[in-house]
């Protein structure tokens, strides 16, 4: 016996809802349109040094301290690099440098980012960088080396960036 | 005899409104979409309004937080949209008197956000930055324009 009776089933017209939909999408892409703007920002915290502030203490780890000089087009890393053990009694310590040459008369960010990306293999513990701009160093250079000192977002370099 | 010479479809009103022409529409719509809600902002940045002016490109992909607006342009500075001082005037080093004045008075002022043009060199720049810190401005921060990871 059979407790339902079957109804002969007829296929469902999806047409209207898929021309809602459609709708909605337009209405949403005007509306976006309208409502925003393709420039999107980016924001750089800075960490500027107070006036008498005294350098902060040397980092424990194998890199002692990362301080880029730039210029226009060049960049100067000096990094001081501990050369004994980091729990020996008496340490010596060792200043590295690494000129970051102009490429095509302009700063060379990506030999900048393998440069910066040597150092911090040496100890990524080390997370803070001092950056000093010369005078004449435009706004564009000053991002373009800040953007290389802290690294992507997936894998930051040195994020504690101190402008000096 | 009567010769056609449009030949007649089965279903004419089902042209154009096909299941299978319209579902690519939608997931294209859709694509559209995501990458306007990724690329676009809602954030218009400030701009003066009689010289041109740039913001520099940067990799950093955190969004606006608010606080004391300072825009630093070739030929001058304004705070909230307001034009403070023209260069030609305040050229020189440390604090800017008349920023300064202005920053006082300001409240809230726990943070700011410089709003730089892409040519502005870092003497001028580092004197906006030593103003607003010195007038009381707890967190700085440097805008740029997204320009992708």
């Amino acid at each position: 016996m059979r407790l339902f009776r079957q109804h002969p089933t007829e296929e469902a017209d999806v047409r209207p809802t898929l021309l809602g939909v459609v709708t909605l999408l337009f209405l949403l892409l005007f509306f976006l349109l309208s409502t925003s703007s393709g420039q999107r920002l980016g924001v750089i915290d800075l960490r500027l040094a107070a006036p008498g502030e005294a350098p902060p203490l040397p980092h424990s780890g194998l890199v002692k301290s990362v301080r880029l000089a730039v210029a226009e087009r060049t960049v100067t890393i000096e990094f001081e690099v501990a050369t004994t053990d980091i729990a020996a009694a008496s340490e010596s310590r060792e200043l590295r440098r690494i000129d970051v040459p102009a490429r095509s008369g302009s700063l060379d960010g990506v030999a900048l980012a393998e440069a910066l990306g040597t150092i911090h293999s040496i100890d990524p513990g080390q997370l803070e960088a001092e950056v000093h701009p010369d005078d004449d160093v435009s706004t564009a250079t000053l991002l373009d080396v800040l953007d290389a000192v802290r690294g992507p977002t997936a894998a930051p370099l040195f994020p504690r960036v101190s402008l000096r | 005899m009567k010769r056609t010479l449009f030949r007649q479809r089965p279903d004419a009103s089902s042209v154009g409104l096909d299941v299978g022409a319209l579902a690519p529409m939608v997931d294209m719509m859709v694509l559209l979409l995501v990458f306007l809600l990724r690329t676009y902002s809602t954030d218009l940045a400030p701009a003066p309004l009689n010289e041109p002016f740039a913001l520099a490109g940067t990799t950093a992909d955190a969004d606006r937080r608010g606080g004391v607006e300072l825009l630093v342009s070739a030929e001058a500075v304004y705070l909230n949209g307001q034009r403070v001082a023209a260069w030609e005037y305040i050229e020189g080093s440390g604090v800017i008197d008349p920023l300064y004045t202005l920053l006082l008075q300001v409240r809230p002022k726990v943070r700011a956000e410089v709003h730089a043009d892409a040519g502005v060199p870092w003497r001028r720049l580092e004197r906006v930055l030593q103003t607003a810190q010195a007038a009381g401005v707890e967190e700085i921060a440097l805008v740029g324009v997204w320009r992708g990871p």
